[in-house]
């Protein structure tokens, strides 16, 4: 395995309010995390000379709009397993000389534009020709609980595990002013709330609110000039299993999650045991339990009674998903974890800060699964 | 027979037309790749396995095991809003192939992982059969089913 003789670290990180933003679109969002994420690091708009967009379909005017002409542009659909890809993406184009400061650039007005995930307008092209709605299947929560079916059916996995999940990541968004939902809930309480595609909860499902989120990358050799430490993308991998994901897979990723984690982490040089934390893509629960088996932080169909043991919570022995994650900070599509895997290893998580966080595990389980190992010091 | 008011298949959805016009006359079928025999279902321009062009629609025997199920509680559709709570199978086919179902009747224990199936059609209109599935008693079972 190569790895970089420039390491690449995020400089900069900003977002913006999250919630119900109807003044704003994807653009506007994302040219406001923007900002805030230059303003972190003490670069401006003129120091960006590579520029990565993601669920911001028109690069130009956004481009435009913010006066930059990069050397590197690139944008990428609103798929949430797309902002490990750009990350990537940012590193290799870094390491390749194809530009020195990239600015990685999220914007999200799914609430106030009123995109559904489900029926006819559903986005998923899998799902466009509409071939399954006369069965009434629609919807990633029903892959989603189709898969967890077979988990509790498999291992005997139960809901209150799932419960465990949602209420430990609402805990810590109770300690996140940033965070759209914030009223804790008791697992007790999670088991009388309605279900939306059962097994799965409304409180096993993530939020849908507008919010954007952006991130300035560069070499080490440019850090060094800068405001902030330095946190350093150390490995990255990603895995796929396209192969008929019309269905749910019959290992729920968990090979390709162990191929992408296992070549991060060769890239990193660290292991499971170094991780303080863990950022977790939470678009429904279930998704928590399968990646912590197919990532190898517990043997498979070990995940429920994990859980239980209370590893995920502050204290715990991976404290995950510190801002509340998908379920409870903000949907924002990785994104939020990302930005908040760097300040968890710069020390800024204040409340729900992890003591002495050296390195943060960032994983995504879809189609395509990602990894990212994030660390206060290059490799 | 009343008016239907959920979604029926879409004129546009041409690739997987042979599904719907097969269910009408009380048969299941899948693409078959032409080159390597390959069964696929969606419908797809090419064969994933050998990525030929040609194929043909193949009669496949219906039967089958429930792989998974997961159950509405909300309606997308206006059409499913007397029936909530409605159950949605993940039928693994014997020859291979999976689809998205129905049980032929909602009640309780109507899907169990692991459950021998048997494809039944169910007209909805005039036009239009649904492939449902029922619990199939005395089958072949060419496939172990999942393991526990």
């Amino acid at each position: 395995m190569t790895h970089s003789s420039t390491p690449v670290a995020v400089v900069g990180i900003g977002h913006t309010r999250y919630g119900s933003l109807p003044q704003h679109d994807a653009c506007s969002l994302g040219l406001w995390a923007l900002a805030n994420a230059l303003d972190d690091c003490g670069l401006s708009h003129d120091d960006v000379d590579g520029l990565i967009l993601n669920r911001i379909a028109d690069y130009q005017r956004f481009a435009q709009t913010c006066g930059i002409n990069p050397t590197y542009t690139l944008t990428t659909p609103a798929h949430g397993r797309f902002s490990a890809i750009c990350i990537q993406t940012a590193v290799a184009a870094i390491e390749a000389g194809l530009a020195q400061v990239i600015a990685l650039v999220y914007g999200n007005n799914g609430r106030s534009a009123g995109v559904r995930y489900a029926g006819d307008s559903a986005p998923y092209d899998s799902e466009a020709g509409g071939l399954w709605f006369p069965y009434g299947m629609t919807s990633p929560s029903a892959y989603h609980a189709l898969m967890m079916q077979r988990h509790m059916h498999r291992y005997g996995t139960t809901q209150r595990q799932l419960g465990v999940v949602a209420s430990t990541f609402r805990g810590h968004a109770a300690l996140n002013p940033d965070a759209v939902m914030r009223e804790p809930f008791t697992v007790d309480e999670y088991l009388e709330s309605p279900f939306i595609c059962e097994p799965l909860r409304r409180l096993d499902h993530c939020l849908i609110n507008d919010g954007g989120v952006a991130m300035i990358v560069t070499t080490r050799e440019r850090a060094r000039a800068l405001e902030r430490k330095p946190v350093f993308v150390r490995g990255h991998a990603q895995a796929s299993s396209f192969s008929g994901s019309d269905f749910p897979p019959d290992d729920l990723w968990a090979g390709a999650m162990a191929d992408a984690g296992r070549r991060s982490f060769e890239m990193a040089d660290l292991t499971h045991v170094d991780m303080s934390g863990l950022m977790i893509y939470d678009n429904f629960t279930p998704t928590v339990l399968f990646s912590l088996e197919g990532f190898g932080y517990c043997g498979p169909g070990d995940a429920g009674p994990w859980v239980e043991q209370g590893h995920l919570g502050l204290g715990g022995r991976h404290p995950s998903n510190t801002s509340g994650g998908h379920l409870s900070e903000s949907y924002m599509q990785g994104w939020n974890l990302h930005i908040e895997a760097v300040r968890q290893l710069r020390g800024e998580a204040t409340d729900r800060q992890i003591p002495d966080a050296r390195a943060i595990h960032y994983m995504a389980a879809a189609p395509v699964v990602s990894s990212i190992v994030y660390a206060g010091e290059a490799r | 027979m009343s008016p239907c008011t959920k979604p029926l298949p879409r004129a546009a959805d041409v690739g997987n037309a042979p599904y719907w016009v097969a269910a009408r006359e009380g048969k299941l079928k899948v693409q078959q790749c032409d080159a390597c025999g390959r069964l696929r279902f969606p419908a797809a321009s090419i064969c994933p396995a050998c990525r030929a062009g040609g194929v043909h629609w193949q009669t496949i025997s219906g039967y089958g095991v429930v792989e998974s199920f997961c159950r509405f509680h909300k309606a997308y559709w206006p059409g499913f809003a007397d029936e909530l709570p409605y159950t949605v199978l993940q039928v693994k086919l014997d020859e291979g192939v999976r689809v998205y179902s129905n049980p032929e009747r909602e009640a309780e224990g109507c899907a169990r992982i692991g459950m021998r199936v048997r494809a039944v059609f169910v007209p909805v209109t005039p036009d239009v059969t649904l492939v449902k599935f029922r619990e199939a008693v005395a089958p072949p079972r060419p496939q172990a089913p999942e393991a526990p």
